[in-house]
C-alpha cells in the first residue's frame, strides 16, 4: 500500500493562496489513501469542512477508485466537467501517483487547471493494523527477497547494506532511531536461521546496479 | 598461492610477528591540520601507524584524504586512511583510492560509516552506494587487478600499492551475524581488522577465537585508554553498545574525588589504564589471538610509554 499523511493545513492554505484559489474541487483516492484515512470519503469530508471553515467554496467532491490510473481520472473528470471548468484548483487527496495522474489528465483536457496535493506520500508499506504502517519496499527493481529470508535489506537496513550488519547495531537494534527499530540484518539472520539457510547469509552480494533505477523508469508490456 | 605483496610499514610489522601498535587521530572541524600533525609526531615514537578518521560519528570534519596525506607527509608517521561509504558513491570512492595512491598513502580502513541520522547533519543524503565489503573488494581489485569495477586503469598508472583493512565489532549482539559479516569481508580480501573498543576479555577472547578459526585475518584489538573520569563517564554514557566496566569507572571516580594534586591524579589515571588493559592484552597476545592493539587514545599520547613498558615493548624512537 502507498502510505500518505496529511500536510499541515497551513501548508495547504499557503498553496491555495499562492494560486489565489477560492473555488475548489476535491478529488479523493478510493484505494490506499482511503484505507489510511487521508483520502476516501472520510478524508474528503474532513478536507471539505476545513476548506469551508476557512472561507473557501467547494464546488464538488469526488472519490475516484484508482486515481493513479489515467483512465479512471479521465472518466471522473468527464462526470464533473462543469465543476472542473468553474474551479480555481483541484485539491488531491491521493498519493504522488494519483496527484500526478490528475495533472496529466488536466494538462490534456483542462490545460489551465492544476491539481494541488494536500497529502505527503510517505512510503510503500505493510499494514500492521489500522493506523500502523511500516515501509517495506523501495521498488529498487532488483528484488533479492529470495536470498534474504523474505526481509528486504534495502528497506529494513538504514544503510541499505547488501552485506550487513554494520557495527552500529546494539542488541539487534539499529543505530538510527535510537535503538528502537530492529536491525534489518539481524532480522535477515533470524529469518534464514529459522529455515536452515544461513549459507545464503554468507554470500557476498555485489553492489546494486543503479543504471536502470537511477532515473525515471517506464514499463511497456504491450 | 598468489604472491603476497607488502607495501606498508603496518603490513610489514603485522607480518613480522611483532606486537603491533596503531593509534587514532581525529582532525576536527577546521582547516588547520597542525594539531593533528603534532599529535602524530608524538605518536610516531610509539606506533607503526595511526588512523585518520573520516567524518567520525557522522560529524563534518576536515577531509580524511587531505588529513591523511598532510599528516603522513608532515609527521613522517604512516597513516591508515579511513574511508567510509556514507559520503560518496563508487565513483567517488574509486577516485579517492586513486587519489590516496597518488599521495603515497599505503593503508585504507574500509568502513560503511555511521549513519547521517546519528550525526550533526542529519538532513544530508546518505549515499551508501557501496558497503564496507564492496569497498574492500574495490581496493583489492584496484591493487591486484589494476581496474575499477572492471574498468582498466590507464597504462601510465603506477600500481596501486595500498592495503585494505576492515572493522570488527566484538561487542555485537547477537554475535553470529557479525562473525559471518567478517567472514564475508575476508572473502572480499580484507588484510587486517581493527576492532571496536573492548573492555572485557570474556567478550574479546571467544570473538577473537572465532575470527582466527574462520578467517585467519590478523586482528588489532581496539582499546580506549581514558585520561580522566570525565572521559570515562562520557564514553560510558555516549557510546552505544559499549559500557565501561562499573568497577573501573568507580576507580576513575575515586581518583577524581581523592583530593590528589594534578600530577598525582594524572599518574593515578595512567596506572589505572595500565593495570586494567595490560593483563588482558598480555593474555590475548600469549594465546596468539591478536596481532596487536589499536589504541584509540585520541589526545592522550602520554599513555603509550607506560602501556608499552608494561607490555615489554620498546619505543620506536
Amino acid at each position: 500500500m502507498i502510505v500518505t499523511e496529511n500536510k499541515p493545513w497551513e501548508e495547504v492554505k499557503l498553496a491555495l493562496d499562492n494560486y489565489m484559489a477560492n473555488k475548489i474541487v476535491i478529488v479523493s483516492c478510493g484505494v490506499c489513501a482511503a484505507k489510511v484515512g487521508t483520502g476516501g470519503t472520510e478524508g474528503a469530508k474532513k478536507m471539505e469542512a476545513q476548506l469551508i471553515d476557512n472561507g473557501f467554496s467547494v464546488l464538488t467532491t469526488v472519490v475516484v477508485d484508482e486515481p493513479c490510473d489515467d483512465r479512471m481520472v479521465k472518466q471522473a473528470f468527464r462526470k464533473i466537467k462543469d465543476e472542473v471548468e468553474k474551479s480555481d484548483v483541484i485539491i488531491s487527496l491521493a498519493c504522488g501517483l494519483g496527484t500526478q495522474a490528475m495533472n496529466t489528465v488536466l494538462r490534456e483536457k483542462f490545460p489551465k487547471k492544476v491539481a494541488l496535493t494536500a497529502l505527503n506520500t510517505v512510503f510503500m508499506g505493510e499494514t500492521e493494523r489500522f493506523g500502523v504502517y511500516k515501509e517495506a519496499c523501495r521498488a529498487c527493481g532488483e528484488c533479492i527477497l529470495n536470498e534474504t529470508g523474505g526481509v528486504c535489506p534495502i528497506t529494513h537496513c538504514a544503510k541499505s547494506m547488501l552485506n550487513g550488519p554494520c557495527g552500529g547495531s546494539v542488541d539487534g537494534k539499529c543505530e538510527v532511531g535510537d535503538y528502537t527499530r530492529s536491525c534489518g540484518w539481524v532480522e535477515i539472520y533470524d529469518a534464514l536461521q529459522s529455515i536452515d539457510r544461513l549459507d545464503l547469509f554468507l554470500k557476498v552480494r555485489e553492489p546494486r546496479n543503479w543504471s536502470e533505477s537511477g532515473h525515471q523508469r517506464e514499463l511497456n508490456l504491450r | 598461492m598468489t604472491e603476497v605483496k607488502t607495501y606498508s610499514n603496518l603490513m610489514k610489522e603485522i607480518q613480522s610477528g611483532r606486537f603491533v601498535l596503531t593509534g587514532e587521530l581525529e582532525p576536527e572541524r577546521t582547516a588547520n591540520i597542525e594539531p593533528t600533525v603534532n599529535e602524530a609526531i608524538e605518536l610516531r615514537k610509539y606506533c607503526i601507524a595511526a588512523n585518520i578518521t573520516d567524518n567520525p560519528k557522522s560529524t563534518v570534519c576536515l577531509s580524511s584524504l587531505a588529513g591523511s596525506y598532510l599528516t603522513q607527509e608532515k609527521s613522517g608517521l604512516e597513516i591508515v586512511y579511513q574511508l567510509t561509504c556514507r559520503d560518496q558513491n563508487r565513483m567517488g570512492l574509486g577516485a579517492a583510492i586513486l587519489g590516496a595512491a597518488s599521495l603515497g598513502l599505503k593503508n585504507i580502513l574500509a568502513l560503511t560509516g555511521d549513519h547521517n541520522a546519528c550525526g550533526d547533519m542529519p538532513a544530508s543524503k546518505p549515499v551508501f552506494d557501496y558497503d564496507s565489503t564492496h569497498l574492500i573488494q574495490l581496493v583489492r581489485e584496484m591493487a591486484d587487478k589494476r581496474s575499477i569495477e572492471g574498468l582498466p586503469l590507464d597504462e601510465d598508472c603506477p600500481n596501486i600499492e595500498i592495503h585494505v583493512g576492515g572493522a570488527a565489532n566484538p561487542n555485537a549482539s547477537p554475535m553470529e551475524p557479525e562473525i559471518m559479516h567478517i567472514q564475508r569481508k575476508a572473502m572480499a580480501g580484507v588484510e587486517f581488522l581493527q576492532t571496536q573498543v573492548v573492555y572485557d576479555i570474556e567478550i574479546a577472547e571467544p570473538f577473537l577465537k572465532e575470527i582466527r578459526e574462520k578467517t585467519g585475518v590478523p586482528v588489532l584489538l581496539g582499546i580506549f585508554p581514558m585520561s580522566g573520569y570525565g572521559v570515562a563517564k562520557g564514553f560510558d554514557e555516549l557510546v552505544p553498545g559499549v559500557s565501561v566496566p562499573k568497577d573501573l569507572l568507580a576507580k576513575f571516580k575515586a581518583v577524581k574525588k581523592g583530593g590528589l594534586g594534578k600530577k598525582e591524579k594524572k599518574e593515578a589515571y595512567r596506572k589505572l589504564n595500565v593495570d586494567f588493559y595490560v593483563p588482558m592484552l598480555k593474555e590475548l597476545k600469549k594465546k596468539n589471538l591478536v596481532a596487536g592493539c589499536h589504541i584509540m587514545a585520541v589526545h592522550y599520547p602520554k599513555i603509550f610509554p607506560p602501556l608499552m613498558e608494561a607490555l615489554d615493548l620498546q619505543p620506536r624512537e
